[in-house]
């Protein structure tokens, strides 16, 4: 069989959940909370821009409002909740991010329903670039020139910037940071931005790519997490290894259909399988 | 000072009103508070319920269990399980494979679901006899997500051929699990898995007061003081899942004689963290707190659903109060229960105190 089709498609996927990834690294790396809401946050972001585009406002528009949202969306919760929770445990700060991910699960629900079929399209669908003897379209080539984009942005931000350096202060010590003057909160609280901002681009993506559904987009943080455990929920090169991986993954289950019944469990095994290799012995429990 | 008092002067430094002096509360004493509470609320529901409430609060009585199994693991021990509705089909599945295949009598069926569940819940909860924290809730989540989509594919078994025990596409020839003889009516079954979940809050309080309890207790506070202590941790960890994994799989078999089959669908990972959530709202550390957190983790979408409101609604009620639940250790059974020892100390003093008056003469 020929697989080059499916690894040509699962390129621009793999990018998607490499910005994924990525996006919950920064946020575990500063502020020790990974976030289970990110697939919620693209959710909001990627159903707003749908809607206004439906409206009739102009598309890119549409894009900023929905990422504004996520964004505003993970500002609200890093500003009130994350603080009051900042000396608890890590898995119960984990935990936390789980109830703002069903509140935002059921709120999306509610309004826009489940199980509708929808896509939000992009305008660069239309044009492709023939790879391997498949059509890829522009919107995959996109995501993957955004995502290196942005993951290279912010591993300058962290290396080369005042506040890069004040995150990776924090990732080591909060309690330290904080005695030396670092402004803890308020770092936490712009890791949470970068989240929200990461989480509604990669909504948007994952939306064209593959579908516009609540519990979809909010259960992506699982194949996202998943990936993330890949580069120990601390590395960012890992963390976009992770993400292509995953992509890879994913589009190559779709050329078996023998497993096609049990493909929505993979993204669950993988991280399975990824937590009892890398997750025993040190980084995700061992930082406890 | 009671247990609970001191629990709650450890976690906030000072409680505002000093317990009123009276006579301690005995395990005896505690024993019937339960047998009271669990007895008038189910005769109260009996006697008013429509078949649609009774349905629902008998579902309601065995989500009680799976939360009871859900808050002993995270009061007793800090860990966060996210799985306990996926053991809960796990039960539901064995006792329903074991039905079709020897027709046994329902106890052993409770049993059978009950041990099965209990063995894979220790399994599962394999990954924290290393380590605890953020990477079992991650791995117990994934199991359920697992889980969710396994079940959905093989379904449960309604006694055709076959290991996985599935008719043909028509579903003429199912075969329902039957009730026990002696509970075969609505009203009897509802009281009989109420039996159930007294007799499993005192296997829970059982523990919680016995040697296991205090191993637990040190674990908790510090696994290496445990481990110097001479506790196994290895094994009551072991066995903290085992017994978790036990109340889920009873409550699997228990739903299972509700409806006399279950449904593939109905086991999705979101319902595995709802039920972590009704164990914090009820408060992890008392049996009452598992009693209404798990009543009300059932009610609040059976409301919706009898008000014809959508039940997403219910998500975004339970994805909010776990946000705020989580900044109260005590949950509201834990405060209830306080009231209610508040109130037996003064009750008890008064009479108490009216007695001693009688015998001077």
């Amino acid at each position: 069989m020929n697989l080059l089709p499916f690894v040509a498609s699962g390129i621009g996927l793999g990018a998607v959940y490499a910005l994924a990834s990525v996006g919950l690294v920064i946020l575990y790396r500063a502020s020790g909370t990974l976030n289970f809401a990110f697939g919620a946050f693209g959710g909001v972001s990627a159903f707003l821009a749908w809607q206004l585009t439906r409206a009739g406002v102009p598309a890119p528009i549409g894009w900023i409002a929905g990422i504004v949202a996520s964004t505003a969306v993970a500002y609200g919760y890093g500003r009130v909740f994350a603080p009051r929770l900042a000396h608890r445990d890590r898995v119960v700060r984990a935990v936390a991010t789980l109830g703002l991910a069903l509140f935002l699960l059921g709120a999306m629900a509610w309004y826009w329903g489940v199980g509708v079929p929808r896509r939000l399209a992009l305008p660069t669908d239309i044009d492709f670039v023939a790879l391997f003897g498949v059509r890829l379209s522009l919107t995959r080539l996109v995501a993957l020139g955004i995502a290196v984009a942005m993951v290279g942005g912010t591993g300058l931000l962290l290396n080369r910037t005042r506040i890069g350096l004040a995150m990776r202060a924090l990732a080591s010590s909060r309690h330290i940071s904080g005695a030396i003057g670092i402004p803890v909160v308020r770092i936490d609280t712009f890791a949470w931005l970068l989240n929200g901002m990461f989480a509604g681009l990669a909504g948007i993506l994952f939306a064209n790519l593959n579908r516009l559904d609540p519990g979809y987009l909010t259960f992506l943080v699982i194949p996202a997490i998943a990936a993330a455990i890949l580069g120990r929920l601390s590395s960012l090169p890992g963390a976009f290894v992770g993400g292509m991986v995953a992509g890879l993954i994913e589009a190559l289950l779709i050329a078996f259909p023998d497993v096609a019944n049990l493909r929505s469990a993979g993204p669950y095994l993988a991280a399975l399988i990824f937590l009892t290799i890398f997750g025993a012995g040190y980084g995700v429990g061992a930082r406890e | 000072m009671s247990e609970l008092a001191n629990a709650e002067l450890g976690r906030h430094g000072s409680i505002g009103l000093p317990l009123p002096a009276g006579p301690e509360i005995t395990p005896r004493v505690r024993a019937a508070a339960i047998v009271a509470v669990v007895g008038i609320v189910s005769v109260a529901i009996a006697l008013t319920a429509n078949r649609y409430w009774l349905s629902n609060f008998t579902q309601a009585y065995c989500i009680v269990l799976a939360v009871l199994g859900c808050a002993l693991l995270y009061g007793e021990l800090g860990l966060v399980s996210l799985c306990q509705w996926a053991l809960v089909g796990v039960g539901g599945w064995i006792s329903l494979r074991v039905y079709h295949s020897f027709h046994p009598p329902f106890l052993l069926t409770l049993l059978a679901g009950g041990a099965g569940a209990s063995v894979i819940g220790m399994i599962w909860g394999l990954p924290a006899l290393r380590m605890r924290g953020l990477y079992l809730a991650l791995v117990t989540l994934m199991l359920a997500g697992t889980f969710q989509t396994v079940i959905f594919v093989t379904s449960f078994p309604v006694g055709g051929p076959g290991f996985l025990g599935q008719v043909g596409a028509s579903g003429n020839d199912r075969v329902m699990m039957a009730r026990p003889m002696f509970a075969a009516s609505d009203v009897r079954y509802f009281f009989f898995v109420a039996c159930v979940t007294l007799v499993c809050i005192f296997l829970v309080e059982m523990h919680r007061r016995s040697k296991p309890g205090r191993a637990w207790a040190l674990i908790r506070k510090n696994e290496q003081m445990a481990r110097a202590a001479g506790v196994r941790i290895v094994f009551y960890k072991a066995w903290a899942f085992a017994l978790s994994g036990f109340l889920c799989g009873v409550a699997g078999a228990l739903l299972a004689g509700l409806f006399g089959q279950l449904d593939g669908s109905a086991f999705p990972a979101t319902d595995s963290i709802v039920i972590f959530i009704g164990a914090l709202l009820g408060g992890c550390d008392v049996w009452l707190g598992s009693f209404l957190g798990g009543i009300l983790t059932h009610f609040i979408p059976a409301l919706l659903t009898d008000l014809n409101v959508d039940t997403n609604i219910g998500f975004m009620i339970f994805g909010a109060a776990l946000l705020f639940a989580l900044r109260d250790p005590l949950g509201i059974g834990g405060q209830l229960a306080i009231v209610g020892e508040r109130l037996y100390k003064r009750l008890a003093g008064r009479l108490y105190k009216q007695w001693q008056r009688q015998q001077v003469p």
